[in-house]
């Protein structure tokens, strides 16, 4: 198997020949153009009626908040079967068949390893581009936006750059096991399986956490993140003294290293083992602990652990702290309390269940009132022009490039607070965001491509191609100057209205 | 109308870094030879730099004649050296020592990125740029940063490529004038910096008579930065390369073009910043330094120490930093090297407090360091 994967992984091109000699009767070209990264476009087979309000409607709104963005056709099939079906539908991912998506991701598939150790035989340097090209690609391509939406937000809350050392090997898995498992699911799930993702291990220095010693001081990174930026949020009520004894209860917590680097202890593992979460109880100080308020008796070993995060997950901090994060997400930059209560109620009541949180922020009097009210970050922005203009994409260099100069690479941001939410980080993006525009318009991208007459054509002209990238009738001054600009599409896809959602 | 523009703030208000990688590990003991020291000319019989050649520095140092071009910025002040810098690795790998160095430790993220994240959000689309093909880890994680090849990549449409669309500009200004708030004084932000970059003539002679080396990268990549920095578009920070420095082999061929390479690059650039010096800083780096003594094949090998070069307006310039112990066998690090008493994050530490790093968010852009820094200015 090590040989195909590799094989996979290093040989596009040879790929792209033996795929056209294997699927030869389903006709060559179409797979040297699918592992060429383009032939990837939707096929434009329903009504494609643009949205006819001069405001974002309904529809229009919905699709700007659940998805990635509206691709041609996107509004008229919500049209049909309405908001709240169209939400049920996204809110249950699993039953929405994803053929494209798979066909983009194909080429990734044999990278979603059950056992991590595997993700070491690979040299590090190939793994991060396939990170980030997957999530670009399903951004684009799944029908599960809703889902992928989600993915994105999470990946933000519970941050990780591979670039810190084993994470490198491990984010791969941390996406597969953590973020993409748990992201429509439940809330103290996924914190668990994050406290014990080997990338965050990693990442805050978890698998540095140990006392071996009465002298030896644990290590609280991962302690003080957990509370600040996973869970109560930095003013939601824990003190020094909480984060030293979390720091306690998850001493001895640690990955199977590549080498020894004295956490692990003396064992140097085999290579399919590397990556392992273990727990080393002589690491672990096993004393009582009290934490927000909560005592835990001595003696509990590695069940310590699963009593931290069921104390922080159901703080009533926590439920504030992750509706207003997902409300300033959907919502707008300052979000009203009452909608943030709103969102808390259901998190809580719920037990921490995402879709009954998120359905309480979809039907929450101020989501409608909220048209147009996010600034897309740069992610979002190329991602609803690639959707808007169904585009073909590799998603890679040549698209990333353009992501690089915006400063929101996929899984490249430093610090664990997660790449910000609000629209004043971003502003500075304009000139790329032009730029961009222009780019996709003119097809001058390496590696994407649009069918900007085709596209138009089947639309049933301009004016339709502009509602349908808008997501509502454009206005008279838009109108004017997508006419004397020279370059509708760009200008539409450059102007102010497109940068939000 | 004035537009409100951030980037057209004070002058004095702006203060831009400009980072020197010098790739492969340059040989300090080259650059900065301690020619006073006989045990340096005992295990550099061949390679040494001779005192009567030496640009003096002061009782101990004297630069390669190479680096002549940096006389006038030491003795006027503008220059310092900090010699035996390093990173606490002592990883002898190229590609470890760089990412080490350029993340700012075992850490995520470049440190100038999180330098400049801890400032805030970006103000201008031109607050980082490398003069590169591609982005240098140092400058991952900030919050907007452009690998140009040419400043002319800095336009809505690619001055290069000749397809000017005057009317698609016109129309975007248009549509983002009737915008109200922060998005449009982004965009004013935006037009009035590529009104700037416009007003760039990339034909125009540099300022004060400096001399840039003809087709030559590395001093075309210090003149953009400079015409970047003259017409005040917010930039913040700038990153260039000069690599092959790694001399194992007749080291002298290798590394003698390149010096003057650095030399003259530098002071062309600080010729031609003129008083715009005063709010620059230009740090010059290395990955690790290179072996004392010299190998059979007239070349040196991976060490530790190295030195770093600081120029710019407030240094501490004219002097060699940094507690220089000699060269005597025994205060040498196995197998013979130079030993790092000058962390690099001491060194960029007081930079970045010149620029506008406060000492709070030191941990953040230099985590789990103990930062202890020099004092350069």
């Amino acid at each position: 198997m090590a040989s195909r994967r590799e094989f996979l992984i290093t040989g596009a091109s040879a790929l792209a020949f033996s795929g056209a000699i294997f699927h030869a009767t389903q006709g060559w070209w179409s797979n040297v153009r699918q592992y060429a990264g383009v032939g990837l476009s939707r096929p434009l087979d329903g009504p494609l009626t643009p949205p006819r309000d001069a405001a974002l409607d309904p529809v229009a709104h919905a699709l700007n908040r659940f998805t990635f963005g509206p691709g041609p056709g996107d509004h008229a099939r919500v049209t049909a079967m309405g908001v709240d079906a169209f939400l049920a539908e996204q809110l249950a991912p699993e039953k929405i068949d994803d053929s494209l998506c798979d066909r983009a991701t194909a080429r990734f598939a044999e990278c979603w390893w059950e056992q991590l150790g595997e993700a070491y035989e690979e040299d590090a340097e190939t793994l991060s581009p396939i990170l980030r090209r997957a999530a670009l690609l399903r951004a684009v391509y799944s029908q599960r936006q809703l889902f992928e939406v989600m993915c994105e937000f999470w990946s933000d809350h519970f941050n990780i750059d591979p670039g810190k050392g084993d994470a490198r090997y491990t984010k791969i898995y941390d996406d597969q096991h953590v973020i993409r498992q748990h992201a429509l699911g439940n809330f103290h799930d996924m914190l668990h399986a994050s406290a014990l993702s080997p990338a965050m291990l990693w990442y805050l220095d978890g698998r540095a956490n140990v006392k071996r010693s009465a002298t030896e001081k644990p290590n609280e990174n991962y302690a003080r993140e957990l509370m600040e930026l996973h869970t109560l949020g930095v003013h939601g009520g824990y003190t020094q003294a909480d984060v030293m004894e979390v720091a306690r209860c998850l001493t001895g917590w640690t990955i199977l290293a590549k080498k020894n680097d004295g956490f692990s202890g003396n064992y140097l593992s085999p290579i399919k083992d590397r990556g392992k979460v273990v727990f080393r109880k002589e690491a672990h100080d096993d004393g009582p602990k009290k934490v927000l308020g909560q005592e835990i008796p001595a003696g509990l070993g590695e069940k310590d652990l699963d009593r931290v995060v069921g104390i922080v997950a159901a703080h009533p901090s926590t439920a504030r702290f992750i509706a207003t994060k997902l409300c300033i997400r959907f919502l707008s930059d300052d979000p009203p309390a009452a909608a943030v209560e709103t969102v808390a109620d259901a998190f809580t009541t719920s037990g921490g269940d995402v879709k009954t949180t998120l359905r309480a922020l979809f039907s929450s009097p101020e989501f409608r009132g909220s048209e147009g009210a996010k600034f897309k970050r740069p992610f979002h922005f190329v991602v609803s022009a690639l959707r808007a203009t169904n585009a073909e994409t590799d998603a890679d260099r040549g698209i990333i490039s353009y992501l690089e100069r915006m400063g929101h690479v996929p899984f490249r941001y430093p610090t664990p607070d997660g790449y910000p939410a609000r629209a004043q980080h971003w502003h500075a993006t304009l000139l790329w965001r032009w730029k961009f525009a222009l780019a996709l318009a003119n097809n001058r991208i390496n590696g994407t491509h649009i069918e900007r007459k085709n596209l138009s054509a089947i639309l049933g002209g301009d004016a339709a191609l502009m509602a349908t990238t808008l997501n509502r009738q454009p206005n008279a001054e838009e109108s004017d100057a997508f006419l004397k600009s020279g370059d509708g599409l760009a200008l539409a896809l450059a102007s102010p209205a497109f940068q939000s959602c | 109308m004035s537009a409100t523009v951030n980037v057209s703030s004070h002058r004095d208000d702006r203060r831009t870094l400009v980072v020197v990688f010098l790739r492969g590990a340059a040989d300090g003991l080259t650059l900065v030879a301690p020619i006073a020291d006989d045990n340096y000319h005992k295990f550099r019989p061949r390679l040494a730099v001779k005192k009567e050649d030496a640009v003096l520095l002061d009782d101990v140092f004297g630069l390669h004649p190479n680096l002549s071009a940096l006389r006038p910025a030491w003795k006027e002040g503008d220059l310092a050296i900090i010699h035996g810098a390093g990173g606490e690795s002592d990883t002898r790998s190229h590609f470890e020592a760089q990412d080490l160095m350029e993340h700012g430790g075992l850490a995520a993220g470049g440190w100038l990125g999180r330098f400049l994240r801890a400032r805030g959000p970006a103000e201008s689309p031109l607050s980082a740029v490398a003069l590169a093909p591609t982005l240098p880890e140092s400058l991952s994680g900030a919050p907007s940063a452009a690998a140009l090849q040419s400043l002319e990549e800095f336009a809505i449409e690619d001055r290069r490529d000749g397809k000017a669309k005057p009317d698609f500009g016109r129309e975007l200004q248009r549509l983002y004038s009737l915008e109200k708030g922060p998005l449009n004084a982004a965009a004013n932000n935006t037009f009035e910096a590529l009104r700037r970059m416009e007003a760039i003539d990339p034909k125009a002679a540099p300022a004060n008579n400096a001399q840039y080396a003809a087709n030559e990268p590395f001093a075309l990549g210090l003149r953009q930065i400079a015409q970047l920095i003259r017409a005040d578009v917010g930039l913040d920070a700038a990153s260039i390369d000069l690599g092959g420095w790694d001399t194992h082999f007749t080291q002298q061929t290798v590394i003698e073009p390149l010096m003057l390479k650095l030399a003259n690059g530098l002071a062309a650039f600080r010729q031609d910043l003129g008083s715009r010096m005063a709010s620059t800083t230009v740090v010059v780096m290395t990955e690790f330094g290179r072996r004392v003594a010299e190998n059979s094949a007239f070349g040196t090998d991976h060490g530790r120490g190295g030195a770093m070069f600081v120029m710019g307006g407030g240094v501490k310039g004219g002097r060699v930093h940094g507690g220089w112990t000699g060269l005597k066998p025994e205060m040498l690090e196995d197998p013979g090297d130079l030993p790092v008493w000058n962390n690099y994050r001491n060194i960029l530490a007081p930079v970045l407090a010149r620029h506008g790093a406060d000492s709070a968010s030191l941990p953040g852009i230099f985590p789990d360091f103990d930062v202890k820094p020099l004092e350069l200015f």
